[in-house]
């Protein structure tokens, strides 16, 4: 079956902003019924509840009645008041994902002076929006944001909107599993009794032999070796599997519809509000233009598909001319399945699902290893790359090089080639299209592009140009065979909370350490990601760090409190990766 | 004997006090302020593996043999309870031995373990101090090195290693091997000295579920130098070879 | 062979941008009646001969106003003022001529030879003798104009008969913005 919806065009949007008055307009799934909020106020449950995904039934934690949660629209300016009652029997809270408030109304339980929300108690959060763009809401307690509790908010510009489009649709991706989530994160860590246990691709004896044949007995006897050495595995590309895919709240069966009349322009709000589950998004066929990342303008840039990591928001606009369906195809990196959604001119129409992308292996590259040069990579991801066609590279296919997987490189041995463009060079590189090597690789044909961080480049320039006062290290590290994750070695509350002053101009560089992409998340404050775009540095508030990579931001500590910094990966978050980012106020004491 | 009876005792008492420990840093965890918020330290887990629990088919006595072990804790501290045992088919337990020990993770593959382990099987009931390592070595082995000091002072050790090689996802071959040695003669348990018995076992199974496996495969033991001669001098064989059929399971 | 390729590209490009950029010489191709397409999106006109002004601001990404409407035969001379941070471009054509110059503009941007905010001087400044050689590039009518941040220029357009127009900004990103609006045609 399928549930279409109607989008929101721009005026209809507006319209509804401004009829909503200070309260938030809702839109709620599955059927996204509209209606406008009269009242001061709005209220919203969190409830159990089930969802049905292609005919199969589970449980799930509802906010507000549906699941995903209503869309929130607001607009820039107008204050919120939002009465949050759980009706849980455990505690609970919402997090708004993206917005600049006041710390204890961020929603994250023992931070700011917040409590979580006790069984029966209502909670209610009042702030004024300051900023505009796409943003999420989510659970901060518990494993219950993989239950359910997640939303997209759509906050209207007081002033014109740089993007005009004629509809606008909010896409939510998801992973959901039937199981709990205190059941997985046990057998996560369940170690040497459960181990592996939620990765089916590990490497089997006809790999061997399938790899023996192709690269030869030594290459890949040494190549065993060596994962055998570190005891990692290379197809360790997600820590948790059985997920369903879903586009906002939809089974791939399910095939949520976007409609449109061909020669529209349409802004799909695109939020990746899983647990776990980094994407591989394309609509075949349909080119995007980014032009929004994390809620935040950035100059419109034309991609064929991008890398998605947990809680990031893009927000493409797409031109589709012909009277067909389109697919949205979202695969998670370790390709266990697919999230898929239709854009049609009219509904019960469905797409072609297109082929399946080959999953990655993981290369020394991703591990950080430091082979020094080119020439010395030889079982890196620089494996099958045809050394002369470099020369011969066209600046097209330099832009598709997505964020990348060799920081072993030695860039100086390069010239003429910018730092952001050869991270992840593989991914460019025409290669056979059946196998991916490295983190990056997203098995991206030739010709066409992905998108990369380098090209992001905010709308409007950086404010605070000033050099960073204080340069912060912070190591994305863990025990992956233990499943305890940790920053600088150490779990959430045992090690020391990263401390600040208020106004100055910080700098932040992870080093990721291990070998699994971590989506670095502060609350609060956006960062701005230093990827060689000068006075126009991306603003985020989530930054995807690549396995074995080194990745910088720089923020202005301008919002005073104790907030949250930690991996978006929920079961990373649980198991100790996070820690306190403290704004403090300069004192005269000294 | 008198003191001896004191050290088992002082070791049970050590273990009550590890479990009272590891409860309360579980009701600690179990405080609602604490335990709701996801990304305070996890709770306590635990689990219960039947690694091995399998008929023997040899020559001779048929035997029904287990390994069990569990545990309960958090990332840095477990207790451990382990089983191990043999008994045939038409008779009672030749072999049983129950261990419990506190563990303590020291690097990311590595568990260094004490405790005490008391064997009900075979008579004289014996029990032991045990302190091991139990951890990945690199290259995935699986390694289990235990040392034994019984409770009439003999020093002996278990060197257990297993491997798991994928044929498919769920088709695994597991070769295990297992080897004991001991300081001195035990008389009382018809141990020599030196290496006692070596042990080789290999199995195929297949994941039904990663919680549910059956398996069939072959199984080795040998008994060796003093050891084997003591054996022989009983009229039976120092080594047998069976076929076994079982199943490993965990909740 | 690639690197030929390329080269010619470029030079095509630079010649391209010269013609964008440089009014005088625009409005020089203007003396010859367009060819094809070019006759029905309209002409190019003496501003002198225009009876309406439009101004049109331009800025990041879109037009005020949205939409033109116009009389078949008319000549209107538009005000271009850009009051953003980015170039911007008016271009009168169809959508299918649009979609074909966007594909140019990105080839641009990615040489180098524009930059989101403006022209590169370095490669703009070229000499009048290096375009002689370039006149087969006058088949781009001059209906484009690039108008840098905080610049105002200007474009004599005559809308000569009736049929499917659009004023729209071809720079990467812009046109699928939103950057673009509709000519309508009133009697």
């Amino acid at each position: 079956m399928n549930t279409a919806s109607r989008g929101l065009s721009r005026r209809d949007a507006l319209k509804l902003a401004v009829m909503a008055g200070l309260a938030g307009v809702v839109t709620a799934y599955p059927e996204r019924r509209t209606f406008a909020a009269t009242q001061q106020t709005l209220d919203l449950a969190v409830e159990r509840s089930r969802l049905t995904i292609d005919g199969a039934t589970s449980r799930g934690i509802a906010i507000g009645g549906s699941i995903p949660a209503p869309t929130l629209r607001w607009r820039e300016g107008q204050e919120v008041v939002v009465h949050v009652t759980n009706k849980l029997d455990e505690p609970t809270s919402i997090h708004w994902h993206g917005l600049l408030l006041l710390g204890v109304m961020d929603g994250a339980p023992g931070f700011n002076g917040y409590q979580p929300i006790m069984p029966g108690e209502t909670y209610t959060y009042r702030f004024q929006l300051r900023q505009a763009g796409t943003y999420w809401y989510h659970s901060h307690s518990a494993g219950q944001e993989q239950e359910g509790m997640y939303g997209a908010i759509v906050i209207e510009p007081a002033e014109r909107d740089p993007v005009r489009a004629d509809r606008d649709y909010v896409v939510v991706l998801s992973d959901h599993t039937p199981e709990r989530p205190d059941a997985v994160l046990r057998k996560l860590k369940l170690g040497s009794v459960s181990e592996g246990y939620y990765n089916r691709g590990k490497r089997t004896l006809f790999d061997f032999f399938q790899d023996v044949d192709r690269d030869g007995f030594d290459a890949t006897v040494r190549n065993r070796l060596d994962w055998g050495d570190m005891l990692m595995e290379p197809t360790d590309l997600a820590d948790v599997t059985g997920y369903s895919f879903l586009v906002n709240g939809k089974g791939p069966q399910d095939n949520w519809t976007a409609l449109f009349n061909p020669g529209e322009r349409v802004r799909l709000r695109i939020i990746n509000a899983s647990a776990m589950t980094i994407f591989d998004l394309r609509i075949p066929g349909l080119p995007m233009t980014v032009v929004a990342a994390d809620g935040q303008n950035v100059v419109p840039v034309k991609v064929d598909e991008f890398r998605f990591g947990v809680g990031e928001t893009y927000d493409v606009l797409v031109l589709p001319q012909e009277d067909k369906a389109f697919t949205l195809f979202a695969e998670p990196i370790d390709r266990t399945g697919f999230a898929r959604a239709t854009l049609a001119p009219r509904e019960g129409m469905s797409g072609d699902v297109p082929a399946r992308r080959p999953r990655t292996v993981l290369t020394m590259a991703d591990m950080g290893m430091d082979h020094g040069s080119m020439a010395g990579m030889d079982h890196g991801s620089m494996a099958g790359m045809d050394h002369g066609s470099m020369k011969g590279m066209d600046h097209s296919a330099m832009m598709g090089m997505g964020t990348g997987s060799m920081p072993g490189m030695d860039h100086s041995a390069m010239p003429g080639m910018n730092h952001g463009a050869m991270a992840g060079m593989d991914q460019g590189m025409a290669k056979a299209s059946d196998r991916a090597l490295g983190w990056a690789d997203a098995a991206t044909p030739p010709g066409t592009k992905a998108l990369s961080y380098a090209d992001l480049k905010a709308f409007s320039k950086t404010r605070d140009l000033r050099e960073p006062a204080q340069e912060i290290v912070v190591r994305l590290t863990g025990m992956m065979s233990r499943y305890i994750w940790t920053l600088n070695g150490a779990k959430f509350d045992q090690g020391t909370p990263i401390r600040v002053a208020y106004g100055d101009r910080i700098r932040i560089r992870f080093v990721n350490e291990t070998m699994m992409a971590h989506p670095m998340h502060l609350h609060g404050m956006f960062v701005e990601l230093e990827n060689g775009q000068k006075d126009r540095l991306p603003r985020k508030h989530v930054v995807l760090v690549p396995p074995g990579q080194t990745t910088s931001v720089q923020l202005t500590a301008d919002e005073p409190g104790e907030w949250p910094f930690h991996c978006h990966l929920l079961y990373h978050m649980a198991s100790g990766m996070m820690t306190r980012f403290i704004v403090e106020r300069r004192t005269a004491s000294l | 004997m008198r003191m001896i009876t004191m050290g088992l005792r002082q070791a049970l008492l050590l273990a009550g006090a590890l479990t009272l420990a590891v409860t309360a840093t579980a009701a600690k965890a179990a405080d609602p302020s604490h335990a709701q918020q996801f990304h305070e330290e996890p709770a306590i887990i635990s689990t219960l593996l039947v690694d091995r629990l399998e008929h023997r088919l040899k020559d001779g006595e048929n035997t029904l043999d287990w390994d069990i072990k569990g545990f309960i804790g958090g990332d840095s501290d477990k207790l451990w309870l382990n089983a191990k045992g043999s008994k045939p088919v038409e008779s009672g337990a030749e072999k049983a031995e129950f261990q419990l020990l506190y563990s303590r993770l020291i690097s990311e593959f590595w568990d260094a373990q004490v405790g005490v382990r008391h064997d009900v099987r075979p008579q004289p009931q014996t029990t032991y101090a045990v302190a091991g390592l139990q951890g990945l070595a690199p290259y995935f082995f699986d390694v289990n090195a235990q040392a034994f000091l019984s409770e009439d002072g003999a020093l002996s050790a278990r060197l257990e290693a297993e491997y798991d090689l994928l044929i498919t996802q769920r088709l695994i071959l597991q070769p295990v091997a297992e080897m004991n040695v001991s300081a001195r003669r035990v008389r009382e348990l018809d141990l020599g000295r030196g290496i006692t018995d070596i042990e080789l076992g290999l199995r195929l199974r297949y994941e039904v579920a990663r919680e549910f496996a059956p398996y069939i495969g072959v199984n080795w033991e040998r008994k060796l130098g003093e050891t084997a001669d003591i054996t022989r001098r009983h009229g039976e064989d120092a080594s047998a070879v069976s076929f076994v059929t079982g199943v490993r399971f965990w909740f | 062979m690639r690197s030929n390729t390329r080269s010619l590209t470029t030079a095509s490009l630079l010649a391209g941008i010269a013609l964008l950029s440089a009014p005088g010489f625009a409005l020089a191709g203007a003396g010859e009646p367009g060819h094809g397409h070019a006759a029905a999106i309209g002409e190019p006109a003496k501003a002198s001969a225009a009876k309406r002004v439009v101004q049109v601001e331009l800025g990041d990404n879109y037009y005020k106003p949205e939409s033109l409407s116009v009389k078949a035969g008319e000549t209107v001379r538009f005000v271009l003022k850009n009051k953003g941070d980015f170039l911007h471009e008016f271009n009168i054509g169809t959508a299918t001529m649009h979609a074909a110059h966007q594909k140019e503009m990105a080839m641009m941007v990615e040489h180098g030879m524009l930059t989101p905010t403006g022209i590169n001087t370095s490669m703009s400044g070229m000499d009048h003798s290096k375009m002689g050689g370039m006149a087969e590039m006058k088949h781009d009518d001059p209906n484009s104009v690039l108008v840098g941040p905080g610049e105002t220029k200007e474009l004599t357009w005559k809308f000569t008969k009736e049929t499917a127009l659009e004023f729209a900004c071809n720079m990467p990103g812009h046109y699928e913005s939103g950057m673009v609006g509709k000519v309508a045609f009133t009697r």
